[in-house]
């Protein structure tokens, strides 16, 4: 995480440092500056230039002599080199690959797409299209949006859109669920309550083997939040007035995480995600709440299975957050329809099992998760109920106003026994609201 | 009339036009053509649309067009880009300028040699005066000009985005960016979310650099003054153990710190509670954070002051030394009238610079505590974020460009004012020869 947050860092200024140099070329060559071109072509004028026959869906083809860029992160290049083989094949068009790490896309689209070197087509994690969108980065997905909304979840439709423009086509989703270890439940637990009175016999400080643990952090915060009723904004998380993180479900969630504590005696920024990974591969974790993306580091280690979150006192499976990865078209490339007819290409169905069985990435698309492959998957399976019982991280910015608070309130909350949660919570809805309304 | 007046007059016109009356013909020609194709080029590649689009900042954003059914990207000015090039176009106009008066002082100076009745060189003699007198700027020309496009342009344009509106939701190409003036300034200090944090975090900054600096100072001058006695063996094992943290990249130390000092699992509560001590929440107490963050920057400090300080003290001439004992002085005054005073002189700049690097250091927080434990009451900030990793968190988390680069600027004065004070201050910028 540390790690990847540093490659951000010196993505970013490479970035501005080929933005000058590349401005620097440019201006050598003598193209002309900037703001004469734009002048005479308003986007409201332009509506009468292309002719009547793009009218037909079945005109669409690659723009002749188009050649694609694709970025993909190491993991999955493999798995695109086969897609990007195919894709040529059916339609002529060749692909070029370049590795680019996954959270590093959206930044280095900033500044690269503006000046023509990003990639005609990429994917990004969804939380992170807000930014892309504002600052008008992304090709909607219109060619193909009936075909899009028809076939993939709802809810990773839901995820990659922004104001009810589709911008993105679903790759895989993702969620946190519950890891059990399988020698110490021969069935996973349920509900909290069986959780707590199981850790009353199991938990034993002096030699760290504790019951269940998730990373203290926004993010794996969300089940107690949303799952007796609180919520972050109201309305889908649109409305921005109405903030649901100090109603009565929420309040009654974290009363519930307050009492958790006698589990899991410890400060909460001592639960770091080496510690957790660790105790659990040693079996002395039983359960710990994490993502897809620690398969591979608990495989051939632990005989473990996933199942859903246990359920609160409403007996409601917990509402985990989501999260849908998705290729997006960058608005500024030379190639839009054979970009929109690549992206669409790859996040089709055989493309999603395909991507399932080489890299275990769980399908946003509705019939490839009905495939018998991933309904007899233990592991995956698990996860894709707990889906089914999610909510996509809100895409709008203003979201980035909740995650620090939150946490300040979920963290004062677990270390302090004194604080009152209602409180607490009151306090931390005042911080996003100045926060928000500061911007 | 004088030759000098009409010589600079015509320089004044045109370039060159005064060489060529000077009867410097080949120089006269180098200015003339310099001249021409400065204003060619200006034309050619638009420079005043370059200069216009700095102070505008664009006029018409990029948007998307719906056609049919299909969406298309109508591009528009991109304003980040417009302040770069109009830079490159200010800076670009600057050495023309500078071309411009060296053409006048030129022509000025050579008439006055003709009125005095000296015959102008010819263009061999000047070749060979720039060879003679002026090779040094001859040679340092390109390297100015690569450090002016290199360098400062970029400087210039990261304090430039402190007075423009830069931060989400107006993002460039969508959104054009407008200058604003102070006003960052003005919103950081008076509106309450964010003056709240920018004092507070800027007090810990100054107590955090003053301590980081004065432990690792001292400690590593008291540890070369231990190594370096007589009396002590192993002298090599010892130098060696000390410098072995710094030998290792701190990225990586510093991320196997952070799990040694976890309060539950790590290593260092762990012998505490055997000895029979409660274990410390060092790096979850706002209090405890800070000090771990001082303590394991001295492991990672201390090295290079001892270096320096052993460097320094195999300087000090042993007959002072001696000349000390004569007069019967214990080791404590030897140390204070002889020691100190010499390995204080030579290191003095040294430790300013320590300072200045603590207020920017980055990697100790940034990968130790990440700024936590978070404070509810700080805007995007938590008890140990610096005013560098601050600023980090705005622009790449929260996309608030503008505002970190006013407090990139802030921390710009800090350093530059107290660097500059204490350096001026200090015996070796005032005495530079006491040792010699």
């Amino acid at each position: 995480m540390r790690l990847k947050q540093k490659a951000k860092l010196r993505q970013w200024v490479m970035g501005l440092v080929s933005v000058v140099l590349v401005l620097s070329l440019s201006a050598c060559g003598g193209s002309n500056g900037g703001n004469s071109s734009p002048n005479s072509s308003q986007p409201s004028n332009t509506s009468d230039t292309p002719p009547a026959s793009t009218e037909n869906e079945e005109e669409y083809l690659p723009e002749p002599g188009a050649k694609l860029t694709v970025w993909e992160s190491q993991e999955q290049v493999e798995y695109m080199e086969k897609i990007a083989a195919e894709f040529e094949k059916q339609y002529g068009v060749p692909v070029k690959l370049e590795v680019v790490a996954g959270g590093d896309q959206g930044t280095r689209l900033a500044t690269d797409g503006p000046s023509k070197l990003a990639a005609d087509v990429l994917t990004m994690p969804h939380d992170q299209i807000a930014q892309a969108v504002k600052a008008g980065l992304l090709l909607p997905n219109d060619l193909f949006e009936d075909e899009t909304r028809a076939v993939m979840e709802d809810s990773a439709i839901k995820a990659v859109s922004y104001d009810g423009v589709l911008y993105g086509y679903p790759k895989s989703v993702e969620t946190y669920a519950m890891y059990y270890n399988k020698d110490i439940f021969p069935e996973a637990p349920k509900t909290w309550d069986e959780i707590i009175s199981f850790a009353e016999t199991y938990t034993d400080t002096k030699q760290n083997k504790y019951a269940i643990m998730w990373e203290f952090v926004g993010y794996y915060t969300y089940p107690f939040v949303s799952t007796l009723g609180g919520y972050f904004f109201g309305n889908d998380n649109t409305d921005l007035t109405d903030i649901g993180l100090n109603n009565e479900g929420a309040v009654q969630g974290f009363e519930l995480l307050k009492s958790l504590k006698k589990i899991l005696p410890m400060n909460a920024g001592d639960v770091s995600y080496d510690v957790k990974t660790q105790l659990f591969q040693e079996g002395k974790l039983a359960l710990n709440i994490d993502g897809p993306w620690s398969i591979a580091a608990f495989k051939d280690k632990v005989n473990f299975g996933v199942a859903p979150l246990p359920a609160m006192s409403n007996g409601e499976v917990s509402h985990s957050f989501s999260g849908v990865k998705a290729y997006f078209v960058n608005s500024y490339t030379e190639y839009p329809i054979a970009s929109r007819l690549f992206s669409n290409f790859a996040a089709n169905k055989e493309n999603q099992l395909l991507n399932y069985q080489m890299t275990g990435a769980i399908p946003a698309n509705k019939e490839a998760g009905e495939d018998p492959t991933i309904k007899n998957d233990p592991i995956i399976s698990g996860f894709f109920e707990q889906f089914s019982h999610s909510t996509p991280m809100p895409t709008i910015g203003e979201i980035n106003a909740v995650w620090d608070p939150l946490q300040a309130a979920f963290r004062t909350i677990w270390d302090d026994p004194k604080a009152d949660v209602k409180t607490t919570l009151d306090t931390m809805v005042d911080t996003i609201k100045t926060s928000i309304s500061s911007k | 009339m004088q030759r000098k007046t009409i010589s600079t007059t015509l320089s004044v016109l045109f370039m060159g036009l005064g060489q060529l009356y000077n009867r410097q013909w080949m120089k006269g020609i180098l200015f003339l053509a310099t001249g021409l194709a400065a204003i060619y080029l200006s034309s050619v590649i638009g420079l005043s649309s370059y200069l216009k689009g700095l102070i505008t900042l664009g006029e018409q954003p990029s948007g998307l067009v719906k056609v049919g059914k299909i969406t298309k990207m109508v591009e528009g000015d991109h304003s980040i880009f417009l302040m770069i090039k109009g830079l490159m176009a200010a800076l670009s106009l600057l050495l023309v300028g500078v071309i411009y008066a060296l053409n006048i002082r030129d022509a000025y100076k050579v008439g006055k040699e003709r009125d005095a009745g000296i015959a102008p060189n010819n263009f061999r003699q000047s070749l060979q005066l720039i060879n003679q007198k002026n090779f040094a700027y001859l040679v340092l020309a390109l390297p100015t000009v690569t450090v002016l496009f290199l360098t400062i342009l970029p400087l210039i344009f990261s304090i430039l985005l402190a007075f423009t509106n830069y931060a989400d939701p107006i993002l460039p190409p969508a959104n054009l960016i407008d200058w604003v003036g102070f006003s960052n300034f003005v919103k950081l200090v008076s509106l309450k979310v964010w003056s709240n944090t920018f004092f507070g975090v800027l007090l810990w900054t100054v107590i955090w650099a003053i301590l980081a600096t004065a432990t690792t100072y001292i400690g590593g001058i008291l540890i070369a003054v231990l190594i370096q006695q007589p009396r002590i063996r192993f002298k090599m094992f010892w130098r060696t153990v000390m410098i072995i943290p710094f030998a290792i990249p701190s990225m990586i130390s510093l991320l196997v710190m952070r799990n040694m000092f976890n309060n539950k699992f790590g290593p260092v509560n762990e012998i505490m509670r055997w000895i029979g001590f409660d274990g410390i929440p060092w790096l979850t107490d706002p209090i405890w954070a800070r000090v771990t963050l001082v303590l394991v920057n001295m492991w990672i400090g201390i090295p290079v002051t001892m270096i320096l300080a052993i460097g320094v003290l195999t300087t000090i001439p042993r007959d002072l030394y001696e000349a000390a004992d004569v007069d019967g002085a214990n080791s404590f005054q030897k140390f204070r009238s002889i020691t100190m005073p010499m390995v204080l002189f030579s290191t003095a700049p040294i430790l300013i610079m320590q300072f200045a690097g603590n207020i920017n250091n980055f990697n100790v927080v940034y990968l130790m505590t990440d700024g936590n434990p978070v404070n509810s009451n700080y805007q995007y900030a938590g008890h140990t974020d610096l005013l560098v990793t601050w600023l980090y968190k705005l622009a790449l988390n929260q996309s608030q460009y503008s505002f970190a680069s006013v407090i990139g600027i802030i921390i710009f004065l800090i350093i530059a004012t107290l660097s500059i004070i204490s350096y001026r201050r200090t015996r070796s910028y005032k005495e530079e020869d006491m040792i010699a």
